[in-house]
């Protein structure tokens, strides 16, 4: 897939950061902002309640390329989004004497669900055309308001709780106690429910013991994570959808990043919108959806590390064995 | 100088008559006085009276005024030349200055060493020392004149000599030579320090000039100030001239015989030599023939005229007291800076690498020292004098030291901009055979966000004294995802403070600082001037500041939640950082579009292909969307598909020859299903299998 | 099926998607058994600093009217009713509405008796029992029976004029295809669109949809917020609305109720879009209108 455009773009790279954050106008501690993951974190646990975030943005844009080229009107604003919220707003940066672009855009606690993205657009009139975008951020920030560290979230969800206890807001759970885990895939990230009141669970997962353990544990956890890929993978298929006009969609947030980093296990030979295509109608249509089964269990245990877990215990066996005799 | 007073009339007296190799008798005799009376006068028990004066004005050749004010020689003045140092009358060689050659002959390493000891050498500490470096290139009428006035004719016969041995030293004075004579140019770095000491004290002995001008190998820095701080570092100035030469011109904070300004001389310094049957033992120095009959064959100083230390290029501005280095042939042999720019930059990053520090100042405090760089050729400005700022250079260590002395520092860092302060506490153990429980002093510790083009982060920079860097080092066991940052330590009196816990942390950390003084450790003069325990002070001290660091820079622990490590690890959604699952394509794709809008609105295209290796054909449906801000993306016609290479068009597919890695087409789009005209939207090209039925 | 008032809890709660999910039984679909209710209730999360805002019976008084009122003349004529008084009784601030928990309870133990009265299709395909596809009860905000409704009254109101809103639930293809792009979350993009419905340039389903398909694409090149620049909002405004929820009169059944007034779109700014989408419409290829129809259908990357 490439792209064309219509009109005159920057080829150099727009960056930039966020270089310190305010919670209605107190300093937010470094220790919330990562550079490196970009994420600001803004659920601190002194402020509870706060309305309005305001993120101290330094943007560099190719200066040099902007006073050469067509263009004129030249505009750097920030956008921030989030799709669940309906949010985006955008704020004017200004120039400062150095070139960088700097600017203080708004986040309101009310206007934002879990995480908001952060870009940097670069506006100009272009041909005579105003407003034209011509070059934009790709290393974007999240602005995250319920997190108290500043992480890029890629890992699954794992909840540890006793099956067996009937507690709020797991009662559903209780039909399951006798289950050691359970995959869940609703909602804004899929969970692994880790049954606590399974005996030994918790010890068999934990760090530590004899080598034997370990390669233990790292089945143990292979076979989790099979079934949580097997199940994520599902969800995700069910989740594609069709457009007006009949096209397929991907579906978004991490069942968009399931499907992209597991088809092509399940389908090599097809380009990524080809195995879409494919997937979505084997399933809808019934035909082929059974023979694609051993396809999405090999995908799910590539994921899970299945090969290098299992090698790792049958050597430790053998090993055993030999200290035996 | 004003109303200075002269010398004592004896110490004159007695030099006088050494110049014009008069004895005492014969004073006496052309007075008409005893020999008895005239030792009185040099010993200074009596004076003569005015009439006597008169008369000894007339011997000596000079004015009455002369002999009043005794602050110049009587004119008679000796003359100015080289005096070589005979060889040894033991026969022994020395192939060159042993301590020139410890050090590399590498202008950031001169820089260093220079500017530290016009630091050491501050005169005024009210007042900054200002410390200027000048580049400056002689050729043609230029360069002879500076040669005539060094007497080159005179030398050059040593240097040939000199340069036909086979040692380093031969080979680096042929070069120096070589280049003198090919190019006709010279290059001379002068380096000027003011409110500083100056080079006092008397010719030989214990004093600021000897260290510097005699005694060549002299490592020790005594910490009175009897022999002034010049150690080992002096060497690299002679390092730096490819003919070993260097001028000096000092103005001195306190008079030696009666005189403050431009005490001259030059120093030569040459490996074992024998020029028209006479062997020397290695250095010589451009001054006055001594005197003193102890000193036979060896020059001194002398106090020159301003046209003379004109023509030797040692002039200096004003009369601040300071030293004047006038590195003769100047190169770097670090082999980085070539040109005289180079050269220029690397002396400005050597200043600012090395005492940014000293040159940071508060809103309300001077800096230590002032530095500059200028680049002339033949008199004219080539580059113009650049004040060396530290902050250009050390944004965050400078942001770090300005906000500790202005007192803007924070406990906790929430800005970009912000300085965060702690202290780490260092026990001064007592002295070896006194009692007592030790000093606690308590250093500075001050940690900042990194600068974005700092491409080394995360680095301590321990200081003392004058706030002169002991050490750089990385901070250990930094926790993953630490913000990038820089830390500064300062112990002793870099605090600033001058209180007796300072004084005594100061004393005890150059102890444990080897010659070197690039790290505070275990030494011979720690184990022996302290009492026991000394050493674990020092690695308590070391252990404690890297973890106040990683205290300032950590992010407040949380407990991470998130279940069992070894399932997380496999539950990572971005593969946990490996690049699993990503394969080679094994289907065609767009390697390349190239396009431009036609006048009817339509885009054409022109479309290259990579094709995986494949012995079948491949069929592919080319396909043209419009990009959207979200949603799905429309799809656009094709008005026209043509096949390139390796290509084929069949019923609106393409059909690619098999066992080709590439394919081309072109197309053009129907512009009556461009959802809006194409300039308001991108163009995306994509390549899809071919439905059966579609075609 | 239909549910009296008292029988239900007093306050919303939160029902999360595996919840839901889990109960969206075929029965429940198909209209012929209702979600256990005792179940769902005890599973319900309760929403923290629980106030009159959270009261169900004034929505489900709400949902029977809509239900009475539109029943002879047309369900889909509900929406444009419903989705104002809507808005204007249950008072959410954005990051609220954005919970889908919250909207799966109301779909689920409020009224799932409306859900099936408003999205059961008259029949089915293959003979079947029809059934009301499951993303009405717990699907993204442009699905979700309630939620796409609360939403286009946010999205396409004009400060506390719900009318533009009004136009846009009036058109079923406003509310599937327009509501879920993200080029109105900007104020005076949405408000050309409804005032391109309220001067008749945009009728049928097709030019809504063209229309829709041009301004974004164009978006893919065009800052409309840098043509047409507008503050957004006042935050404060909406907040002193969502608390003066107690002084205010249930919402008039049969004229408009007042939104919050957080500050009109500007009225120039609405001027530039809507003259930019007229120009880019009269461009726009219709479909049906074209000369022939499209032979593909390509997948979307």
């Amino acid at each position: 897939m490439k792209t064309l455009m219509p009109y005159a773009t920057l080829a150099g790279e727009v960056t930039f950061k966020v270089a310190a954050a305010k919670l209605d106008g107190r300093d937010l501690p470094l220790s919330m902002l990562s550079q490196q993951e970009r994420v600001v974190a803004l659920h601190q646990v002194e402020r509870q309640k706060w309305d309005e975030a305001r993120l101290d943005l330094r943007v560099r844009i190719p200066e040099a390329e902007l006073a050469e080229g067509p263009w004129s009107d030249v505009v750097c604003v920030a956008v921030l989004t989030e799709g669940v919220s309906n949010l985006r707003t955008v704020t004017r940066l200004n120039r400062s004497a150095d070139g960088t672009w700097v600017g203080s855009p708004t986040l309101a606690r009310d206007a934002c669900r879990t995480r908001a993205e952060l870009s940097v657009s670069v506006v100009a009139t272009v041909d005579g055309v105003p407003g034209r975008i011509i070059g934009g951020s790709e290393e974007n920030w999240l602005v995250d308001v319920l997190a108290r560290k500043p992480v890029r979230q890629r890992e699954l969800h794992i909840n540890e709780v006793d099956f067996g206890e009937n507690q709020k807001p797991y009662e559903w759970l209780h039909a399951f106690k006798d289950a050691p885990w359970l995959v869940e895939t609703s909602g804004d990230m899929p969970t692994v429910h880790l049954n606590t009141g399974f005996e030994g669970i918790t010890e068999l997962l934990g760090s530590g013991g004899s080598t034997m353990e370990k390669a233990v544990r790292g089945l143990i956890a292979a076979q989790i994570a099979t079934e949580a890929w097997t199940a994520m993978f599902h969800s995700a298929v069910s989740d594609i959808e069709v457009a007006e006009d009949g096209s397929l969609e991907w579906p978004s947030g991490w069942r968009d990043w399931v499907l992209r980093a597991m088809l092509p296990d399940v389908l090599p030979d097809l380009s990524p919108a080809d195995a879409l295509s494919e997937i979505h109608s084997r399933r809808v249509e019934t035909s082929g959806w059974n023979e694609l089964q051993p396809r999405i269990q090999y995908a799910a245990s590539r994921r899970a590390r299945v090969a290098k877990n299992l090698g790792t215990a049958i050597r430790e066996l053998d090993r055993s064995d030999e200290g035996d005799q | 100088m004003g109303n200075e007073r002269g010398e004592g009339f004896g110490i004159w007296l007695a030099r006088q008559l050494r110049r014009q190799d008069m004895t005492q008798a014969e004073l006496a005799a052309a007075l008409g006085i005893t020999r008895a009376g005239v030792s009185a006068w040099i010993t200074g028990r009596a004076e003569p009276r005015e009439d006597k004066k008169r008369a000894i004005a007339e011997i000596l050749g000079t004015d009455e005024a002369t002999v009043h004010l005794r602050t110049v020689d009587a004119p008679a003045a000796r003359p100015i030349a080289w005096y070589h140092r005979p060889a040894h009358a033991d026969g022994g060689r020395e192939f060159g200055n042993a301590a020139a050659f410890a050090f590399d002959a590498d202008l950031a390493v001169l820089a260093r060493e220079a500017t530290q000891n016009s630091l050491d050498e501050r005169h005024d500490d009210d007042h900054p020392v200002r410390v200027r470096y000048v580049l400056h290139e002689l050729s043609g009428e230029h360069l002879r004149s500076f040669l005539d006035a060094l007497a080159w004719e005179d030398l050059l016969p040593h240097y040939e000599v000199a340069a036909a041995q086979k040692q380093k030293v031969g080979g680096v004075i042929a070069e120096g030579l070589r280049d003198l004579r090919e190019t006709d140019t010279l290059l001379l770095l002068r380096i000027d320090d003011f409110n500083a000491s100056g080079l006092t004290g008397p010719e030989y002995g214990d004093g600021r000039f000897a260290a510097v001008v005699r005694r060549q190998l002299d490592s020790h820095k005594t910490s009175g100030h009897a022999g002034g701080s010049y150690g080992l570092g002096k060497a690299t100035l002679w390092a730096t001239s490819r003919l070993g030469l260097v001028l000096i011109n000092s103005t001195l904070s306190t008079p030696h015989e009666g005189r403050r300004e431009r005490r001259v001389i030059g120093r030569l310094d040459l490996p074992w030599r024998e020029v028209d049957g006479q062997a020397y033992a290695g250095p010589a120095w451009l001054g006055e023939e001594d005197t003193d009959p102890e000193f036979k064959g060896v020059s001194r100083s002398w106090w020159a005229d301003e046209r003379t230390t004109e023509r030797l290029h040692l002039s200096r501005v004003g009369s601040d007291p300071g030293t004047s280095f006038l590195v003769v042939g100047a190169h770097d042999a670090a082999g980085d800076a070539g040109t005289v720019q180079e050269m220029h930059d690397k002396i400005v990053r050597s200043l600012a690498e090395n005492f940014w520090a000293a040159m940071t100042h508060g809103e309300a405090t001077a800096p230590i020292m002032e530095a500059s760089v200028t680049t002339l050729r033949n008199g004219q400005v080539l580059i113009k004098e650049e004040r060396v700022d530290p902050h250009a250079h050390e944004p965050a260590r400078c942001r770090a030291l300005k906000a500790y002395l202005d007192g803007g520092t924070v406990d906790h860092l929430a800005g970009p901009e912000q300085v965060a302060l702690a202290h780490v506490p260092l026990t001064v153990p007592p002295l070896r055979g006194d009692k007592g429980p030790g000093v606690d002093h308590r250093a500075v510790l001050l940690v900042t966000p990194a600068d974005d083009a700092d491409t080394k982060p995360n680095h301590l920079v321990c200081m003392r004294g004058n706030r002169m860097t002991v050490s750089v080092r990385r901070v250990p066991d930094l926790p993953m995802g630490t913000n990038p940052f820089q830390a500064v330590l300062l112990a002793g009196h870099a605090t600033g403070a001058r209180t007796e816990d300072a004084d005594l942390a100061e004393a005890f950390l150059r102890a444990s600082e080897p010659p070197e003084h690039d790290d505070w450790n275990r030494t011979e003069e720690l184990a022996a001037r302290y009492a026991r325990g000394a050493l674990s002070r020092i690695r308590d001290f070391r252990r404690e500041m890297n973890t106040v660091v990683r205290h300032l820079v950590a992010r407040r622990e949380q407990k991470t939640g998130g279940g069992p490590a070894v399932l997380r690890e496999l539950l990572r959604l971005d593969g946990g950082g490996t690049s699993a699952g990503r394969r080679i394509d094994s289907h065609p794709t767009v390697r390349n579009v190239d396009g431009e809008l036609d006048s009817s609105g339509a885009w054409r295209v022109r479309v290259e292909v990579k094709l995986p290796p494949r012995d079948d054909a491949w069929v592919m449906m080319p396909v043209a969307k419009f990009d959207v801000r979200s949603g799905s993306k429309p799809s656009v016609r094709w008005a026209e598909l043509v096949a390139g290479e390796n290509c084929h068009v069949e019923n609106g597919h393409l059909r690619f020859d098999a066992r080709m890695s590439t394919a081309s087409f072109s197309g053009v789009t129907d512009v009556a299903s461009h959802p809006v005209p194409a300039e308001m939207a991108r163009l995306v090209i994509d390549l899809q299998k071919a439905r059966s039925g579609a075609a | 099926m239909s549910r009296h008032a008292d029988d239900l809890p007093e306050q919303l709660g939160l029902l999360r998607d595996a919840v839901a999910a889990r109960n969206l039984t075929r029965g429940v679909l198909t209209g012929q058994e209702s979600p256990p209710f005792v179940a769902l209730a005890r599973e319900a999360e309760r929403i923290k600093g629980a106030g009159s805002r959270w009261n169900v019976r004034p929505l489900r008084e709400l949902f029977d009217d809509a239900r009475r009122l539109h029943d002879e003349s047309g369900r889909t004529g509900a929406d444009s009713w419903l989705a104002p008084r809507l808005h204007y009784t249950l008072r959410l601030t954005r990051a609220e509405a954005a919970d889908p928990a919250l909207w799966n309870y109301i779909a689920l133990v409020v009224a799932p008796d409306y859900v099936v009265w408003r999205h059961l299709p008259k029949t089915a395909r293959d003979g079947k029992r029809p059934a009301v596809t499951a993303d009405r009860f717990c699907g993204p905000h442009y699905k979700q029976a309630f939620a796409r409704l609360w939403w286009a009254a946010e999205l396409f109101r004009d400060g506390d004029d719900y009318r533009p809103a009004v136009a846009a639930c009036r058109n079923q293809d406003v509310l599937n295809t327009v509501l879920r792009l993200d080029v109105i979350d900007h104020r005076p993009t949405a408000r050309a669109v409804t005032r391109m419905l309220e001067d008749g340039i945009v009728r049928t389903g097709r030019e809504v949809n063209a229309l829709a398909t041009a301004i974004n694409a164009a978006a893919s090149t065009l800052m409309y917020e840098v043509l047409a620049s507008d503050e957004g909002p006042d935050a404060e405004a909406f907040r002193y609305w969502m608390d003066e929820l107690d002084m205010a009169p249930p919402a008039p059944r049969k004229t408009l109720p007042a939104g919050p007034g957080d500050g009109a779109i500007p009225e120039g700014a609405v001027d530039v879009m809507a003259t930019y989408f007229e120009k880019l419409f009269a461009e726009a290829p219709v479909r049906g209108k074209e000369p022939k129809d499209a032979e593909e259908v390509p997948i979307d990357v």
